[in-house]
């Protein structure tokens, strides 16, 4: 445990205090994120142990930005839990520690996600043998919310207990895209929207109305894009790591993928930089998002427009690429 | 009785059925525009607004507007006009009457869009007499009714300035005076959408505007003869075909995004524009003129946004930017064959001459407009304890402080009403 942190107030205390001196890493700043949840998990079994002590397996992950390492100063929970145990009250005890685990987050800093992708949510939090059934049941239904499902899990990382078990759930993942290209397909059709951020004109197009007038929406015209993009691709290859990062580290090294992922890394760095640079005090979770194109020099704008631009060509190359494997 | 004086009779009694029936439009699109909870007052306040004009009009407008005895600002005759046959036209005087009362009608409409979902009805009332006595008619004297700019040849053939841009600067004054609507600015100055609540309604009453158009422009002949009417027509369905592609072209280019209202807003901005020109014109100068105008348009509600004038349904921008621009293009395009009032345009080697005129129509007009009206209104303000409905009936909708019940019962009612009213 954090340096004789024991209660969500007091962690929530250190980790307001640490957080600003992460402005220029984002790689530390995740790692010090990873350090505040696994502690959040530390109190609430410890929590929970006051009930009662179980031995039984577990592992907790994280999912969303979390778990691809890809957090800003804010950003909302996500995560879920797999166990082995396949009794009644293990059901009851884990969701229970689900809740609490929830609670500490929010009281933490880690606002409740919306989707509910949550430990305390039943989906995101069951034995072993009911994931891969639920996992398979996705697969088989190919709908828009289970694709989505699919997406989400595949970002999972686990933060404490026994890693091997998200492996093993996402290995089905491969084994089903090896046999059934379709799946891919599928996958691919439920995450390419983006948001366009570039004009006719080769204009930037920020928002026009409401209180980020003026400044661009970075989330969706560049972050999830982006990551969509590459998860497609780390889905395609087999490829289990969770930073979006790391996933075009290990595409750069492939044949018939080479130097451009190069390119899309140093653009997704700069992104996560921009990110934390123009990060004040009193944003809220959805003022993260948002770039002050003003604060931007020329040579920024320049680069930011090629970023964007180079956004789209990825997503060309995606649908391509995920098209030729399709029989 | 002649043929001839029968069918003018007829046409523009035709002409004055789709003007009156161009509120239909209005009613449609600024209901749509604008949020449910005032969707009845909307709907309901045109009508009545379009009735009590219709009194005023017949008490003093008409007289003003083309009574004999006229001083610089009206003329003096023919109030509480009695249907007796006028000297000098080719058509039924009651015709020619009606016709003139569905423009004023219009005129009040438009001004009255700049009020829209915050003013009380009491100002809707004290407004809709003052600016039908003495606001729309002395404009329309001066450009129609043989007034100073009608000898100066001013080129209006249907409305632009007298009809648009009054109804406009009528709604700037407003606009400024009722200041915006809760939550339509931020403190830090930038601004929100607020939607309107059914963009179908929008769109529909673009539609029933477009083809009252029609009545308003062609209608506008006075006469069947020669079929000119159709030649109007013609340029006027090009102006609001071209100003709504342009429109849409342009949201698109700047944007990233084809834009529904402002591609309606192109569409009526095409037809403002060409209400002035239509007669005069090619059919090619109309596509220009139709083209600028859906452009000056998207540019023009930034402008008003940019400023801080929120400005509900564009009737500034519509009305307003597109009224000016009109008016001027005939200065431009007006072809020496269709110059029957005024001269050609600096395109037909007429020189600067018209468009000097119609420049110093459009300023004069305007200032004179937008000045009565906010003194009208500035006065108002005193006198009634403000124009605005208290901040609690602003935001409960003003179905329900003005009117006491509701365009949409069903979405607003308490739970024992709705099940018996639905």
């Amino acid at each position: 445990m954090t340096c004789g942190i024991n209660t969500y107030q007091s962690l929530k205390k250190w980790k307001d205090e640490q957080i600003l001196n992460f402005r220029s890493d984002a790689y530390a700043l995740n790692e010090f994120h990873d350090r505040v949840m696994k502690t959040v998990f530390e109190i609430a079994l410890d929590r929970m142990n006051n009930e009662k002590l179980p031995s039984w397996k577990l592992a907790w992950f994280a999912t969303g930005s979390g778990g691809r390492k890809e957090q800003g100063f804010l950003s909302d929970q996500d995560h879920g839990l797999v166990y082995e145990a396949e009794d009644p009250e293990a059901a009851t005890y884990f969701l229970k520690l689900g809740e609490e685990i929830a609670e500490g987050l929010e009281t933490v800093g880690y606002p409740y996600c919306e989707g509910k992708v949550m430990s305390s949510n039943p989906i995101w939090c069951r034995p072993l043998v009911e994931w891969k059934e639920q996992i398979s049941d996705w697969m088989d239904e190919e709908s828009w919310q289970t694709m989505r499902n699919l997406h989400i899990f595949y970002d999972s990382r686990a933060l404490a207990g026994e890693k091997e078990y998200i492996g093993e759930l996402k290995s089905l993942i491969h084994n089903r895209i090896n046999n059934n290209p379709n799946l891919l397909s599928r996958l691919m059709e439920t995450s390419m929207h983006m948001k366009n951020a570039v004009g006719p004109l080769g204009q930037l197009l920020p928002e026009e109305k409401g209180t980020h007038q003026g400044e661009l929406d970075l989330k969706y015209t560049a972050f999830i894009p982006y990551v969509n993009a590459i998860r497609l691709l780390a889905i395609k290859e087999g490829i289990i790591e969770t930073s979006t990062i790391a996933r075009l580290e290990k595409l750069q090294d492939m044949k018939d993928y080479g130097e451009e992922m190069n390119r899309y890394k140093n653009n997704f760095a700069t992104l996560l930089k921009w990110r934390l640079l123009t990060y004040k005090q009193t944003d809220t979770y959805d003022d993260t998002h948002f770039l002050h194109l003003k604060s931007l020099t020329k040579r920024e704008r320049n680069e930011l427009k090629s970023i964007l631009r180079d956004g789209k060509k990825l997503h060309q190359f995606v649908i391509r690429t995920v098209e030729k494997g399709v029989v | 009785m002649d043929a001839t004086f029968l069918m003018n009779s007829l046409w523009v009694m035709l002409g004055a059925i789709l003007v009156i029936f161009m509120l239909g439009g209005f009613i449609m699109l600024e209901a749509g525009s604008t949020r449910m909870k005032n969707a009845g007052h909307i709907a309901g306040k045109t009508i009545f607004t379009f009735g009590l004009a219709s009194l005023v009009f017949w008490a003093v407008g008409f007289g003003f507007i083309f009574g004999d005895n006229a001083n610089f600002l009206v003329g003096l005759s023919n109030f509480f006009y009695s249907g007796a046959e006028l000297e000098g036209l080719s058509l039924s005087s009651p015709v020619f009457f009606v016709f003139q009362l569905a423009f004023a009608g219009i005129a009040i409409t438009i001004a009255l869009g700049g009020f829209a979902e915050r003013a009380k009805l009491s100002v809707y009332l004290i407004f809709t007499i003052l600016f039908s006595a003495i606001v729309y008619p002395v404009v329309a004297h001066w450009i129609w009714g043989g007034g100073w700019l009608a000898e100066h040849g001013k080129q209006d053939f249907a409305g632009s300035t007298v009809v648009h841009l009054t109804g406009a600067m009528a709604a700037l004054a407003a606009t400024i005076l009722l200041k915006p609507r809760i939550g339509k600015f931020n403190k830090d100055g930038s601004a929100n959408n607020i939607y309107g609540h059914n963009q179908v309604y929008t769109a529909l009453g673009v539609l029933i505007l477009w083809v009252g158009w029609f009545g308003f422009n062609a209608g506008s002949t006075l006469s069947v003869e020669d079929g000119f009417f159709g030649f109007v027509a013609l340029n006027t369905n090009l102006a609001a075909g071209a100003g709504a592609v342009a429109a849409l072209i342009i949201s698109w280019m700047v944007m990233g995004k084809s834009d529904v209202p402002t591609m309606l807003n192109g569409a009526l901005a095409g037809l403002v524009a060409i209400t002035a020109s239509c007669a005069f014109v090619d059919t090619w100068a109309s596509v220009v003129i139709g083209l600028v105008a859906g452009i000056l348009v998207f540019y023009s509600v930034r402008f008003f946004e940019k400023r801080k004038i929120d400005d509900p349904i564009y009737a500034l921008s519509v009305h307003g930017a597109a009224g000016i621009w009109g008016t001027l293009s005939t200065g431009f395009f007006a072809t020496p064959e269709l110059a029957t009032v005024g001269k050609p345009g600096l395109f037909y080697g007429g020189g600067f001459e018209q468009l000097g005129v119609q420049f110093m129509g459009v300023a004069v007009s305007g200032l004179y407009a937008f000045a009565v009206s906010f003194i009208i209104l500035a006065v108002a303000k005193k006198l009634m304890g403000g124009l605005r409905v208290t901040e609690e009936e602003e935001i409960m909708g003003l179905d329900l402080s003005e009117h006491g019940s509701y365009g949409y019962p069903e979405v607003f009612m308490a739970e024992e009403n709705k099940r018996l009213s639905s």
